[in-house]
């Protein structure tokens, strides 16, 4: 996916918390992201994940999707509770898990990207600094599955919510055939810029649409 | 060496004969008659009768005394027979249905304890136990026909006691019919379960005895005292019950926690034998190939492919379909050559001739990206109304396709003419920043119209 070194933020520092109740990934991480971050804090449960984005507002917080504590909710309660608490702070979902339900409940909550724990360093640190700049993050798994969800048949008005255009349809098979968004853009013939501005759109389709049958689809089916 | 003493399930009134016929090695038609004789030396037969009924266990009782015991009575519990809560009765509705296809083990399992009656006796015995309330029924007219005859005879007959306590037996019998078959139900299957008459059956026995024991008191006694008593013991009864309820109720809480931890336990054995089968394995074969990059890689790969089948499996999704058939073909080009082979699919079809041709031809490019460019794969697959698509992308250093030679049929046979025979193109395109294969499938020459995607239809048709 993104491999490209850094994102539009160039060499813009970007500060991060790392939420995973394991030990062991929480350090592993911190070890594989690149030098132009800065971890401010871990946290591995819901209530210390709220406190430590409160104290320290990162710029992103890199969550796991399945967290202890709370009410049961993990990722997407931590992103809710922070919301309600006022925190700017962008969330980027980290997960073993590919099941659906997780998928579509994190993104929801307000994620701004969903990827997999076992992303290489220089990705992670790539994906990381576009969540920071405001951008969304698709792996090729999350754009099939949100062809899966959405269906393959485009429509003509750009601002419907329960259908993709015919090129945000474009740019997420391309996503879903593994292209970074560069290789996406010079196949496309546009500018990584309006590539993003698909998928930024793509992801707002995802958390705010009403189509009745998104979550009951998610909870359903789940992915391999 | 005796068989044990067990009450058997084809007895005339509990088994209790059958199952002394077995263990003392004599014909069941002796000992019976023995308890006839027996019965007539002031009731002695019926005390013993009795007193056997309550204590020998039934061989379901002894089937499933042994299935708990030893080892591997977790993992056999782990089954959907076992899953079943044990109390069928409150489930009936719902077990009677599947009690009849599920394989309730002991029932179906020849009993060690019963090597005589086989295929042949077994017509018989059925008939015998269909027959029983039959049997009963005429037994007791025939003792009430032997009563009045001997009345006839001149015989003083004490009526006032006979019918309250015949009224009492008889209610006793009802409930503690009940009883045996409860248990006997919850042991062995549901099949019995589904009859709603055991509230009635208990009820009614209740109420033959307390009214053979009222009429007992009152044929000594008046009736005006007979209702004071019988005030003062419903007084008594519900003084007692107010007290045990509570009791009662955690008894009842206990037993309950006590099956459900059960059922969690079975289920805890199945994980971790599955665990041990599979991710302990792996891990120990990691330690042992530490050394080597490509082998643990490859292994954690396999391992984690194989835990993700088993945790995350689609059960909506038809094992036999195109993703499916994408996905396993990939995993193998994984261990073959250790490069991650990432699968996405939108949309799913069934495995035609022709999806099997696309299928075959996209695992041939799978293996020349695995094998050639040597990088990770990915591999999409699109099926939509009209067409399927498999795109595989590799970011090897890419090749010149003039430059192949001649000899290496890959892509000129295994692909091209693959889907050229089905009405399907191929489309290559290569270059320094790797290779991707595009192999696209009419779905109208594939001549399947099925509505492939299990999944993805629900996206597609709705909104």
């Amino acid at each position: 996916m993104t491999r490209e070194p850094t994102g539009p933020a160039g060499g813009a520092r970007v500060s991060v918390v790392i939420v995973d109740d394991h030990g062991i990934f929480r350090s592993g991480l911190r070890a594989t992201l690149g030098a132009t971050i800065d971890v401010l804090g871990e946290a591995s449960t819901v209530e210390e994940a709220e406190a430590v984005v409160r104290a320290t507002e990162p710029d992103v917080v890199l969550l796991d999707v399945h967290l202890p504590g709370g009410r049961g909710g993990g990722g997407a309660e931590v992103i809710l509770r922070c919301a309600a608490s006022g925190a700017g702070s962008r969330f980027l979902a980290l997960s073993v898990s590919d099941a659906a339900e997780d998928v579509v409940a994190v993104i929801r909550a307000g994620a701004r990207g969903y990827v997999t724990k076992t992303i290489s360093g220089p990705d992670i640190t790539a994906a990381v600094h576009r969540v920071a700049t405001g951008d969304a993050v698709f792996s090729p798994r999350l754009a099939g599955f949100v062809l899966d969800a959405f269906g393959t048949a485009a429509v003509a008005v750009d601002d419907e919510l329960d259908r993709l255009s015919a090129r945000e349809l474009e740019v997420m098979r391309l996503i879903a055939r593994g292209y970074t968004y560069r290789e996406t853009a010079q196949e496309l013939f546009i500018s990584i810029k309006t590539v993003e501005t698909h998928v930024s759109a793509v992801l707002r389709k995802l958390q705010l649409s009403s189509r009745h049958e998104l979550t009951r689809w998610a909870s359903e089916r789940r992915l391999l | 060496m005796r068989p044990p003493l067990v009450r058997g399930r084809d007895g005339v009134i509990a088994g209790v004969c059958a199952g002394l016929a077995v263990h003392l090695g004599i014909a069941a038609g002796w000992i019976r008659l023995a308890m006839v004789l027996l019965t007539l030396a002031s009731g002695a037969g019926v005390v013993l009768y009795g007193w056997l009924w309550l204590f020998v266990p039934t061989t379901a009782d002894r089937a499933d005394l042994d299935r708990r015991s030893g080892p591997a009575s977790y993992m056999r519990d782990a089954g959907p027979a076992a899953v079943t809560p044990p109390g069928g009765r409150q489930v009936a509705g719902r077990d009677a249905g599947a009690g009849a296809t599920a394989p309730g083990p002991p029932q179906s399992r020849p009993t060690p304890t019963q090597p005589g009656p086989g295929e042949p006796e077994s017509w018989g015995e059925r008939a015998r136990r269909a027959g029983r309330r039959e049997i009963l029924f005429g037994a007791g007219l025939l003792i009430a026909a032997a009563v009045l005859l001997a009345q006839v005879l001149g015989v003083q007959v004490d009526w006032a006691f006979l019918v309250p306590v015949s009224v009492v037996v008889i209610g006793a019998a009802l409930a503690w019919s009940q009883l045996d078959d409860a248990r006997r139900a919850r042991l062995v299957s549901q099949a019995r379960a589904g009859r709603p008459g055991w509230g009635v059956r208990l009820g009614a026995g209740i109420v033959l005895v307390v009214a053979g024991v009222l009429v007992a008191l009152s044929s000594s006694t008046s009736l005006s005292l007979t209702m004071t008593t019988l005030i003062a013991v419903v007084a008594v009864l519900a003084g007692v019950g107010l007290v045990l309820a509570p009791w009662g109720l955690k008894f009842w809480r206990d037993l309950e926690s006590e099956r459900a931890s059960r059922v969690r336990e079975a289920e805890r054995a199945e994980i971790a034998a599955h665990l041990h089968d599979s991710v302990l394995q792996t891990l120990a074969l990691i330690q042992n190939r530490a050394d080597s990059e490509t082998d643990v890689l490859r292994l954690a790969r396999a391992q984690e492919r194989e835990l993700r089948r088993w945790l995350f499996a689609d059960p909506s999704r038809d094992p036999g379909s195109l993703s499916e058939r994408l996905r396993a073909t990939a995993g193998e080009i994984e261990d073959l050559y250790g490069h991650p082979v990432s699968v996405v699919a939108v949309g799913d079809a069934a495995l035609g001739p022709a999806e099997d041709a696309l299928s075959q031809a996209a695992r041939e490019a799978v293996l020349n990206a695995a094998k050639h460019a040597d990088v990770a794969v990915s591999v999409y697959l699109e099926a939509g109304p009209d067409s399927i698509e498999v795109f595989v992308r590799d970011r090897g250093r890419g090749f010149d396709p003039d430059q192949v030679p001649a000899d290496r049929a890959g892509i000129r046979d295994s692909i091209r003419s693959r889907m050229l025979r089905y009405g399907g193109s191929t489309e290559l395109r290569t270059g320094p920043d790797g290779t991707e294969v595009h192999l696209r499938l009419p779905r109208t020459a594939a001549g399947t119209d099925r509505s492939g995607a299990s999944g993805a239809g629900s996206g597609r048709d709705a909104g």
